[in-house]
């Protein structure tokens, strides 16, 4: 809701991202600190922040197709792994530079998720998640039975390098995913905002209406297949790049149902809700990661360390609450929270 | 050359009694709720977990052990659907099939709790060796698992069909409205259900954990479960208990014969998926399941 004395008097402004010079102030500031972080904080917490982009990025291409396109996409983890793959081909293989195969591994992801995608049009809804599990455990067993992708034992891949410079700590790889980051989230908002967006939305919430309005879903389901998957090869490529090493244990399918538990906690169908998901389940699993040491001393019979399954205990209990109690997720108690200082003194 | 094929053939039917009773379940609780539950992989797991508790650590007799875990079994899907699928009733299925994810995951977690990194087996309580029909090898004891899958199975259908409390879990698989309007108390039909396909899963789960032990990959063949429902059709009994005896007979034909000329083998842990991928270009549906009408 816009606050009192904002009018929007043109249609660019209606649809803005940005919409007054506060905003863009605000906006600036915090990109400004973005950068400056290095600066101020720890290696570890760079490290955490590395991995909340990249599983932002991919849970951003999941947002695309299954929050604003409707179709429900268990498939992100054996994409991006099919990107991470990719780009450790193309930099081991065929000698590629890092910045030329963070697309191409992207693109390669995508055209394999178009094939994954087809099935989307005959199929519906629940019938659809499932077949995204089944490509994925397919997925996941071609790559470990091929030798170029060594098997089980995965690809060690290089740092990415401008020349000399080379990318390898944390600080460094830190600016290149930030700025992959900045710019996927603008060009996603951007896409949701467009034409193609309201196509996605449409398909969404009555694809039959949609199709009979004169929408070709056909091209536009697989268009935003092609797009999560294109996400999720560059999270994959970025990943492969950031860690050094490529295996096909770090994509699994319970990594899937964490992106799927993301977006609902986080708001579906907005993308400042993908972040909030994103950092929800992270400082979910860092603080498990705290606490549980004290529980293993005060509770014996749990064994050595309860972390990994007290991880995935809490993941559903923070899940089963959501659902019972606030469904649409975090996105949408921001929202209420933002109307409640815009409009005051009224109230909603 | 032909006796190979009826050693894989014999033997596939056999583990596909075990998929076929997980794909019921599933089935089960799709036709009276309309939604496919992951949860039921857990409460196969648990199922297993109980028996092992009463007549591996406990050492009670048999009869009472396999009917405590069939009663914990079912006082674990009354609790789930108490607690979590009744307060979505109105909602988007949708919703309520995340329900059922995130249950497994709480439930996954409770599991990996108590198992760890380690494997338990459940000491044998079926006879032991082999029959041999004339050079092909049937272990007893995956004949009785085989027995003990069906017979559920078969006592389910004979109650869907011919008695009152089938009749009214037809009614709600139907129309919700209309039952209730008919008198029937849906919400009860709901715990029943659940209560119901609690306890057969937990008879999967006993059956599972004889042929692959009590260690963290046992709730996966909850989900090996979905997959065979779908094939089959997410609403026909029938469908379910075909794909099961296929999806076991291709897994052993699989890796019988595939498995030699592919380098590092384990087809059967892929051939359910491909096959559903196959089976839904083909049918949407699943193989006997019904087609839906959409209209705007």
């Amino acid at each position: 809701m816009r606050s009192c004395g904002v009018f929007d008097e043109t249609y660019e402004k209606d649809i803005a991202i940005v919409r007054t010079w506060r905003h863009w102030i605000v906006l600036i500031g915090f990109v400004a600190l973005l950068f400056l972080l290095p600066l101020f904080f720890s290696y570890y917490f760079i490290s955490l922040l590395n991995n909340i982009f990249i599983t932002a990025i991919v849970v951003l291409g999941l947002q695309i197709v299954t929050g604003y396109c409707g179709q429900v996409s268990l498939g992100q983890a054996a994409f991006m792994a099919i990107g991470a793959f990719a780009s450790g081909l193309f930099t081991t293989r065929l000698g590629l530079s890092f910045w030329l195969a963070l697309p191409l591994s992207g693109i390669s992801a995508g055209i394999i998720g178009l094939i994954g995608g087809a099935p989307s049009l005959r199929i519906k809804e629940f019938y659809l998640a499932m077949s995204t599990v089944a490509i994925h455990y397919v997925v996941i067993w071609v790559i470990t039975h091929l030798s170029i992708t060594g098997y089980t034992e995965g690809l060690v891949v290089p740092a990415p390098s401008i020349g000399d410079f080379v990318f390898d700590t944390e600080d460094r790889m830190y600016y290149v995913i930030l700025m992959v980051t900045l710019l996927l989230t603008y060009f996603a908002r951007n896409l949701v905002r467009s034409r193609v967006g309201r196509v996605l939305v449409a398909i969404r919430d009555n694809d039959l209406a949609a199709e009979v309005m004169g929408i070709n879903l056909f091209h536009y389901k697989m268009l935003g297949f092609f797009i999560s998957c294109f996400y999720a090869g560059i999270a994959g490529c970025l990943l492969a790049h950031w860690y050094q090493v490529v295996n096909a244990e770090q994509f699994t399918l319970n990594h899937a149902l964490l992106y799927i538990g993301m977006i609902i906690v986080g708001g579906m169908g907005s993308v400042p809700g993908v972040f909030f998901g994103v950092i929800f389940f992270r400082l979910l699993d860092e603080f498990i990661l705290v606490i549980s040491p004290v529980l293993a001393r005060e509770f014996t019979w749990m064994g050595m360390s309860p972390a990994a399954s007290m991880g995935v205990m809490g993941f559903g209990l923070v899940l089963i609450l959501f659902l019972l109690f606030e469904p649409r997720g975090i996105a949408h108690r921001w929202e209420i929270f933002k109307t409640s200082y815009r409009i005051y003194p009224y109230r909603n | 050359m032909m006796i190979d094929f009826f050693q894989y053939l014999s033997s596939g039917l056999l583990m596909g009694g075990m998929y076929a009773i997980i794909g019921v379940t599933i089935v089960l609780v799709y036709k009276s709720t309309h939604v496919a539950s992951l949860a039921h992989g857990q409460i196969l797991a648990f199922g297993a977990v109980f028996f092992y508790i009463f007549f591996g650590v406990l050492k009670w007799p048999l009869l009472a052990s396999f009917s405590s875990a069939l009663i914990l079994g079912g006082i674990l899907g009354f609790l789930i659907n108490r607690l979590t699928m009744r307060r979505l009733i109105g909602e988007p299925l949708f919703t309520c099939f995340l329900m059922t994810f995130a249950v497994f995951m709480f439930l996954d977690g409770v599991f990996n709790l108590y198992v760890g990194g380690e494997t338990r087996f459940i000491p044998a309580y079926l006879p032991e060796g082999t029959i041999d029909i004339g050079g092909v090898c049937i272990a007893k004891d995956r004949l009785g698992n085989f027995f003990i899958s069906m017979l559920p199975i078969m006592i389910l259908i004979v109650l869907f069909k011919y008695s009152k409390i089938g009749l009214r879990m037809r009614a709600t698989a139907e129309n919700h409205t209309l039952a209730q309007g008919s008198g029937i108390r849906v919400k009860k039909v709901f715990m029943l259900i659940w209560v119901v396909s609690s306890i057969m899963a937990a008879i999967g789960g006993i059956v599972c954990a004889g042929t692959i032990n009590i260690h963290f990959p046992l709730p996966g063949i909850g989900l090996k479960g979905l997959v065979i429902a779908l094939v089959g059709g997410l609403d026909s009994f029938a469908g379910a208990i075909v794909a099961g005896l296929m999806v076991g007979i291709l897994e052993s034909m699989g890796a019988g014969y595939i498995d030699p000329l592919i380098p590092g083998g384990g087809v059967n842990e892929v051939v359910a998926y491909v096959m559903l991928l196959i089976v839904l270009l083909v049918k949407p549906y699943g193989l006997l399941g019904l087609a839906r009408i959409e209209r705007i």
